[in-house]
């Protein structure tokens, strides 16, 4: 992994000049919150932004999309909405995030709606200093080695720019001249120093180690049962996750009654119909069930499974959640500290 | 003259617009009318052939007089498959927000007077299922035409229809809307039944539970939550019973501060206002 150095003034030049790669999407401010969102005019970018309110699975499976259109005998798949794209601020945890993703859609059954929309598009990472709701350090997921094409880190008045892939090489090539490799001993120390910043802002901060044992015992917690009473089992929690990855399939058909489209949409095991299988009988019927699935996913099963939690710490779900049930609430709960609902 | 599904459209008290939304699908109008045989629909025909089978009646509009419910049983009768068009019949709509209090006549009386009623009998208005079973509801006031296409045609092949089990929450969140409820506001997306595209929130106006309670609304939650939020309890019972009608008074009702006793009293002198009259 090589470092080059960009200067924060040459920022928006750089960004215009990864427009030539393709669309160029990044954060910018919606209300209070943030959204991935087409960088039209780069200066809309909201450097500053944290967490967006969806994080940029978006982009690999949207909420809901086509993936094809058939007729009586024949089907053709869409992928009209592929197209080359630069996605600029990516956070560590939402890097972390996609790798996940690309576990459970690359690994042991390619999904191709996902495999294309992901070659087609570069990742570049931005540093960032975390908020109250970040808890990205306690997931081991506050710093990126992998898993981007070019990360930039805020380093005084440049920006210390990582190369991660030969895509990232040829996207610095777009305008080579904005970037320098003079990287001097003062950079380093410039560099270390955010870096304690950075780790000294973490306000939550858990001990994961043994999770899954943990959850194992507190399989009869009557915590379950508390939460399960808040829970209005609306599935916000699983859309904003970054590492959710659950959907569904319907198919439509035209009016035409001989052709239609398959249309997938995301899905949450906090719906009630998740478990309900022909015949009738709901695997999870009670709240408290589903409630305890999804912890079981983010700090059980994936790590049994991956050797880590399917946790980045992103805290969209401590955002989100109406009524405050969410990963830091849940492992307080299970750690034995009391929940404050 | 073919083997195409025979549907009927009828309507009854409600402002049709769930019938207007379909008229108004202008580009796929001919479409409806290809893939299915329509045998009565009075707001796009004069045609009308009130005696024969159907395979699927769609019906809007609440029941509120005793010869509504003769048409309607006649309707369900005749027909395969009925359909609950619409909030009004799914729920009673608006004209039922106060279902379960049990004042109906009072009120009735404050706008009519003592008027000698002669047409028909009326009564405070109910959904459809007070009366008749009910095979499928599309919620929705009105309802969203592409949720009805999908049922159309579901029906028309002889399918199940299986509509959005989700709350409006999770296509609020599909849409990246900032959350409302959590800006403070009265928001009843978690919940109403979703499939609306969570039109008000993209509009930055909170829902107002026009498309009546999910399967699995968690009211209690939901009123304990605003409550903390500082709305008044009489502000937050309004809210939900303004489209929630029957589906909240029958499934919620001690929690909207209707004793579950007097709810049996109204369902049994349903359309039988004479005889609660005469117990008086
Ligand atoms: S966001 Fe909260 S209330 Fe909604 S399903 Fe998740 S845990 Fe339940
Ligand atoms: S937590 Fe639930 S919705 Fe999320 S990935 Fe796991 S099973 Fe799916
Ligand atoms: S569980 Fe919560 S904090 Fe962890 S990745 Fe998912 S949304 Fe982010
Ligand atoms: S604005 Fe309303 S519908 Fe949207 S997420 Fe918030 S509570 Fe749910």
């Amino acid at each position: 992994m090589k470092a080059l150095k960009l200067k924060r003034d040459d920022l928006y030049t750089y960004l215009e000049s990864l427009k030539s790669y393709g669309e160029l999407w990044g954060p910018v401010a919606k209300g209070e919150k943030y959204v991935y969102a087409r960088l039209t005019n780069v200066r809309d970018v909201a450097l500053g932004a944290l967490r967006t309110i969806i994080p940029p699975k978006k982009f690999f499976v949207p909420p809901r999309f086509t993936m094809f259109r058939y007729t009586d005998d024949h089907y053709a798949e869409s992928f009209d909405d592929v197209k080359p794209r630069v996605l600029f601020g990516l956070h560590p945890c939402d890097i972390h995030g996609l790798l996940i993703l690309d576990e459970l859609f690359l690994e042991r059954f390619p999904d191709p709606y996902y495999k294309r929309r992901r070659d087609a598009t570069a990742i570049v990472g931005l540093s960032c200093i975390p908020d109250d709701k970040c808890m990205a350090r306690s997931t081991n997921t506050h710093a990126v080695e992998g898993g981007f094409d070019l990360a930039f880190n805020e380093l005084g008045n440049n920006y210390l720019v990582w190369i991660g892939s030969s895509l990232g090489d040829d996207l610095v090539r777009l305008n080579l001249d904005l970037f320098s490799e003079d990287i001097e001993p003062e950079d380093l120390k410039t560099y270390l120093a955010w870096r304690r910043k950075r780790d000294s802002r973490y306000k939550l901060s858990f001990d994961l180690t043994g999770m899954p044992d943990i959850m194992e015992l507190s399989w009869d917690s009557p915590m379950w049962n508390e939460l399960a009473e808040k829970c209005l089992a609306c599935g916000s929690c699983s859309m904003v996750c970054p590492t959710c990855n659950c959907y569904n399939v319907r198919d439509v058909s035209d009016l035409t009654l001989n052709s239609g489209v398959r249309e997938r949409h995301w899905d949450s095991c906090m719906n009630k119909e998740y478990a309900l299988v022909a015949g009738g009988h709901n695997f999870r019927e009670a709240r408290a069930e589903r409630l305890k699935l999804w912890y079981t996913h983010k700090l059980k099963a994936f790590i049994t499974e991956y050797g880590k939690p399917s946790c980045v710490g992103c805290g969209r779900c401590i955002d989100t959640c109406p009524v405050d049930i969410n990963v830091a609430e849940v492992i307080r709960g299970l750690t034995g500290q009391k929940v404050t609902l | 003259m073919n083997n195409k599904p025979k549907v009927g459209f009828y309507s009854f008290s409600g402002c049709e617009g769930d019938l207007l939304t379909i008229l108004h699908c202008e580009d796929e109008l001919l479409d409806i009318f290809s893939a299915v045989d329509i045998r009565s629909f009075r707001m796009a025909s004069s045609e009308r052939h009130d005696d024969e089978n159907l395979d699927i009646a769609f019906i809007e509009g609440s029941i509120t007089t005793n010869k509504h419910v003769k048409k309607l049983k006649v309707i369900r009768e005749r027909s395969k498959i009925v359909v609950a068009l619409g909030t009004c019949a799914c729920y009673g709509g608006p004209q039922s927000a106060r279902l379960g209090y049990n004042d109906w006549e009072e009120r009735f009386k404050k706008v009519y007077g003592s008027a000698k009623l002669t047409v028909a009998k009326p009564f405070e208005s109910q959904p459809l299922d007070e009366f008749i079973k009910v095979d499928y509801r599309i919620p929705g006031c009105p309802i969203d035409k592409y949720q009805f296409f999908y049922a159309l045609t579901r029906l028309a092949k002889g399918m199940p229809v299986e509509l959005t089990k989700f709350p409006v929450c999770a296509e609020c969140k599909w849409n990246e809307n900032e959350c409302l409820l959590l800006k403070g506001q009265l928001c009843l997306g978690p919940i109403t039944a979703g499939g609306c595209n969570s039109r008000c929130p993209n509009h930055g106006l909170p829902c107002i539970g026009c498309w009546g309670p999910t399967d699995e609304a968690n009211v209690a939650s939901e009123i304990n939550l605003l409550k903390e939020k500082d709305f008044s309890a009489e502000e937050i019972i309004n809210k939900l019973r303004l489209f929630g009608g029957a589906g909240m008074v029958r499934r919620f009702g001690e929690l909207l501060g209707i004793k579950p006793k007097e709810e049996k009293t109204l369902s049994k002198t349903q359309g039988v206002s004479k005889k609660k009259r005469e117990k008086k």
